[in-house]
């Protein structure tokens, strides 16, 4: 989607989002963390509309990783900031999430952070969550510099702190199935 | 005066809390964007540049009710100078053009109304046959007055709801009042930390909320949006206080993309949600509030850094709606004229 400040009106009174979100309306796919590659082979080729990636603050690496496996596959995916997913899930958009998880057991899922507020979103808005092996072991925790940076530019201000958990525990009633 | 009686104590301004003025014929518009680095004021002097800086995200929230106020009298003066003598029928329509300008310049904010005041002020002054020059600029001037007493008061409701040795999270930014309400709070002798979300991907979590709180001698700290859950399941925070840009008859509110994730957080994890309104029944429901898409490049570019490598779309809802259940108590102010 190209749209930009977008309000001119169609014939049917629609604007250019409305029919973008009329088209992937309970349709989305979204991915949260660094997968596996191989986990990806599942996915038919396509337009990628449907699969909308989570960027991963503060490394980015979630963003950057699925993208480029799905760009691989022909697949042109939709990138979305860390927190947009709950707009997906109040607009009935989300058919289910996929979260890269490090470790698993009967309690829940050690995931990259932000993933309890996808668990928590899925299940207010009755979506599966479904877990998939990451392709690496995260750190539990980042700098201060991590998150006062943006692409190695600086976005804030002197003397503040910062808190920079990396990893979170999933409680398995956040998530339907293990998958992988 | 009780030690925590602060009914009489001058409240510490921030640069956000009021931050367009006029200036002669100017308009000076705190350019938010570039915070935390300067404090620059763009000038603006008329209709077409106070619709730019609108759009273009230099200013917001309060900033943008501030401006839309004020181009009605920089327009009203523009008028005054081109000619000696201009005819009613004339002003008035200036003032209905600007007001449609200002209306079309971004969907959630409820411009129209702001600037539907205005526009039955210049009907009132007309019907009493009072000169618009004089009448409109005097409704104007003292309706933002009332305003601004208003927003000082609700200042001092916030620091009521801070308690001492609260942990309080916000999201994205409230022009000023939180910041101010820290102050006073702190004035008051109560310890309340701060936890400010980055709130991409303009970042005013980061450059203006951290930024004001600090100044204001608060104590915070800063996270990613996505690491919200992660304060809450670990009892970092006890509070959640948000302002908004648009309320409904029902209590459904709209702020700024984020925001609903952290209600739905703050519901599951039973910490109360507060949020700073601007009560009106104009929009029934959440559902029939108009949200703003905006330009994906401004998601998948950060100065001109691409945030991944290759070709791909993004989606760039600018605002979400926050049902009114997830709401433990509005802080209201009344904006009524």
């Amino acid at each position: 989607m190209t749209c930009a400040l977008e309000t001119q009106l169609n014939e049917n009174g629609k604007t250019a989002s409305d029919l973008f979100l009329d088209d992937v309306r309970g349709s989305v796919i979204l991915l949260h963390g660094v997968f596996e590659p191989s986990i990806f082979d599942v996915i038919e080729p396509g337009d990628g509309s449907e699969l909308f990636v989570m960027e991963g603050r503060p490394s980015l690496e979630s963003a950057a990783s699925t993208c480029r496996e799905l760009l691989r596959r022909k697949i042109k995916p939709t990138l979305i900031a860390d927190n947009m997913a709950g707009f997906l899930f109040y607009r009935n958009l989300v058919k289910e999430a996929w979260l890269a998880c490090q470790t698993v057991d009967e309690q829940g899922a050690l995931c990259p952070v932000g993933s309890l507020i996808i668990g928590v979103l899925a299940k207010r808005h009755n979506a599966p969550v479904y877990v998939y092996p990451a392709s690496k072991e995260s750190r539990a925790m980042g700098t201060q510099k991590d998150i006062f940076y943006f692409k190695g530019i600086k976005v804030a201000p002197q003397n503040i702190k910062g808190y920079v958990p990396l990893v979170e525990w999933l409680p398995k009633k956040y998530i339907a199935e293990v998958r992988g | 005066m009780n030690k925590r009686d602060t009914t009489n104590v001058d409240i510490k301004e921030s640069p956000l809390f009021w931050p367009a003025r006029l200036k002669g014929s100017v308009l000076l518009v705190l350019d938010e964007t570039l915070i935390p680095q300067k404090l620059h004021y763009i000038k603006v002097k008329n209709t077409k540049q106070a619709v730019d800086v609108i759009r273009q995200m230099k200013t917001r929230a309060f900033g943008q009710f501030l401006v839309v106020m004020q181009t009605f009298l920089l327009e009203i003066n523009n008028v005054g100078t081109e000619q000696c003598s201009v005819p009613t029928g004339i002003l008035f329509k200036r003032i209905i053009k600007t007001a449609d300008a200002l209306n079309k310049s971004r969907p959630t904010f409820p411009f129209e109304e702001v600037t539907s005041l205005v526009v039955r002020w210049a009907q009132q002054a007309i019907e009493q046959n009072i000169d618009i020059r004089v009448f409109v600029p005097k409704c104007i001037n003292g309706y933002l007055q009332g305003i601004r007493a208003r927003r000082l008061e609700r200042v001092r409701k916030i620091a009521d709801v801070l308690k001492d040795g609260d942990s309080v999270l916000t999201h994205c930014n409230v022009s000023g009042e939180l910041a101010m309400a820290a102050h006073l709070a702190k004035k008051q002798s109560k310890r309340v930390h701060f936890f400010a979300t980055e709130t991409r991907p303009y970042f005013q979590g980061s450059k203006l909320t951290a930024w004001e709180l600090r100044r204001m001698g608060a104590d915070v700290t800063l996270i990613a949006d996505n690491a919200a859950g992660s304060v809450m399941a670990d009892k970092l925070i006890n509070k959640v206080i948000v302002g908004s840009d648009r309320s409904c008859a029902n209590g459904d509110f709209a702020n700024k993309i984020g925001t609903y994730q952290i209600a739905v957080l703050a519901n599951e994890f039973q910490i109360p949600f507060y949020v700073l309104t601007q009560p009106s029944d104009k929009i029934k429901t959440g559902k029939d509030i108009p949200v703003e898409i905006r330009n994906p490049q401004e998601l998948l570019t950060y100065l001109k850094k691409k945030i991944v490598s290759g070709v791909v779309s993004g989606f760039y809802p600018g605002f979400d709606v926050v049902p009114h259940e997830l709401v433990t108590e509005e802080i209201p102010i009344d904006v009524r004229a």
